[in-house]
């Protein structure tokens, strides 16, 4: 068990301009194979198109949640994804055209349509790949044949655990990653997706990426999310309310945006902190407003003097507590002690 | 009586995570089931693949877990299990984080005068989800659907819905209890 270094934060206002100027890369030289690669996969999907059955398994503390899915991908931003496990989601299908999504529920005979603009920063985003060669070493991997593809892995090496944090195999001819595996501070697997067989093609019919929904489908708006603002005095004062932040994160970590969404009547705040490969957000209300965990079951700890509760989505953990009359919800793929840390450091 | 136990009871139970009085429940049901005894020998046995996994402190993950863990799936009956489940969206190329129904989070009305209003669970993580797409490599663009759609709106009794649920180890998270 790697006890993870921590940094001290910064409060919120300074964080966050530092954050946004600060992605210092003293980084290997640009020539570094196991860069070149990696930046290469990063910018494939916009260039390659495929077709091919991928599937992931998440862990959480206990179990294992596997779904498998059929791929179809037009560069640079058509996609769509056809579920053939879980039997929950069979048939069911997603279209993503660029930063809007279709998601086609066929049980319930409806299409919910969202919007969230950073499909599309993802790759751009050149500032996002500089926060992770500021706290990452990436480090060639192996040869090895994935869905029968010749493949060269590059391991992310966190620079101050030294514990490694993500695995990619990356197809030596096309650079799309076909294996992924993710990992805990610990070491232990958070996560793993593979393709089972991928086909290269240009020849995917217009059809495949239909909108239309099917007659007598109901189509109802889904969310349009909202990048995160670096604009942190609008975001406090759009909220009203002045946020805590945490004085102990991981190092590496420094906010990277915030937002103030109203979701149920209740005005939230959202801080987005990063290291450029991993995200924690955190959020708060002032108004009193608990989590509602519905058929979930979520388990309680104490910290401090906090009667905390926790559910986890595979690696993905939430936690929840009360303090001073604000309701606090942290959420990451973060083992549980290591977002209780940070909760601790959260002093209203 | 013949409702099943549902899977994520089954998996506290392996894991010793259920309070007493539900403990003494399962193991009434475990006593005359032999359908809900298999699920939990496959859940215990996939746990303890996971455990000795760890204990070895492998850092890939073991092919044997792997394999097993896909062959349940693909071996998976139709069953309504996961009308009851997550919805997790696996991302490849370009993540995704989908929202998919805007009604969980406002599954809890605003009552007038009454209590407080809350927040879905599910909000908290589809915001993450979608805030962390626009990292490199950050495709764990999984998004859950806690109240999911099938659960907030089935009206299936859950014997019927536990009748099948016996999928075996491929454990859906956050399948509610029985309903
Ligand atoms: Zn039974």
């Amino acid at each position: 068990m790697s006890r993870r270094a921590f940094a001290t934060a910064l409060p919120v206002a300074a964080a966050f301009f530092l954050a946004l100027g600060s992605t210092n890369t003293r980084a290997a030289s640009p020539a570094d194979p196991a860069l070149v690669l990696l930046r290469a996969s990063l910018g494939a999907p916009k260039v390659v198109s495929y077709v091919g059955q991928l599937e992931t398994v998440r862990f959480s503390s206990s179990r294992a949640t596997a779904t498998i899915v059929r791929v179809e991908h037009r560069a640079p931003s058509l996609t769509r994804r056809w579920y053939l496990a879980p039997e929950s989601l069979y048939g069911d299908y997603t279209i993503t055209r660029g930063i809007a999504t279709y998601d086609f529920d066929i049980k319930n005979s409806r299409v919910t349509i969202s919007h969230n603009p950073a499909l599309d920063e993802q790759i751009s985003s050149a500032g996002n790949f500089d926060r992770v060669l500021a706290n990452y070493r990436a480090v060639l991997g192996g040869n090895d044949i994935i869905a029968g593809r010749a493949t060269r892995s590059v391991v992310l090496i966190n620079k101050y655990t030294g514990e490694r944090a993500i695995r990619v195999w990356i197809d030596e001819r096309t650079h799309l990653v076909l294996k992924k595996e993710e990992y805990h501070g610990n070491g232990a697997v958070a996560s793993q997706m593979r393709f089972e067989g991928v086909r290269y093609t240009n020849a995917i019919p217009d059809g495949v990426f239909s909108t239309d929904p099917p007659s007598g489908y109901a189509q109802i708006a889904g969310h349009d999310f909202k990048m995160p603002s670096t604009d942190v005095g609008r975001v406090i004062q759009e909220a009203g309310f002045a946020p805590a932040s945490p004085k102990d994160l991981p190092q590496g970590f420094s906010l990277v945006g915030g937002s103030v969404a109203t979701t149920n009547g209740v005005k939230t705040i959202h801080l987005v902190y990063s290291d450029g490969l991993r995200t924690i957000s955190l959020f708060e209300n002032a108004t009193g407003a608990a989590a509602d965990f519905g058929a979930l079951r979520p388990k309680t700890l104490r910290f401090e003097n906090h009667d905390a509760e926790y559910v986890e989505d595979g690696p993905t953990t939430l936690l929840t507590w009360r303090e001073h009359g604000v309701y606090f919800a942290l959420v990451g793929d973060l083992l549980r002690n290591e977002l209780v840390d940070i909760a601790k450091s959260v002093v209203p | 009586m013949s409702n099943h136990i549902t899977t994520d009871l089954l998996v506290d139970y392996v894991h010793h995570e259920l309070a007493p009085e539900e403990d003494a429940l399962v193991h009434a049901h475990l006593g005359e089931c032999a359908g809900c005894r298999r699920e939990v020998e496959n859940e215990s046995a996939l746990t303890d693949a996971l455990r000795s996994a760890a204990a070895a402190e492998e850092t890939d993950m073991p092919s044997l877990v792997a394999a097993r863990v896909w062959e349940t799936i693909r071996s998976a009956r139709p069953s309504p299990l996961g009308r009851l489940a997550v919805l997790l969206r696996p991302a490849v190329a370009v993540p995704l984080a989908a929202a998919l129904v805007i009604g969980a989070y406002v599954a809890v009305p605003l009552s007038h005068g009454g209590p407080a209003p809350t927040i879905d669970a599910g909000y908290y993580f589809e915001q993450h989800a979608a805030a962390q797409v626009q990292y490199p490599l950050a495709e764990r663009g999984a998004t859950l659907q806690p109240a999911d759609r099938a659960a907030l709106e089935d009206d299936s009794p859950p014997a019927q819905l536990a009748e099948q649920s016996n999928v075996g180890v491929a454990t859906v998270d956050f399948i509610s209890a029985v309903r």
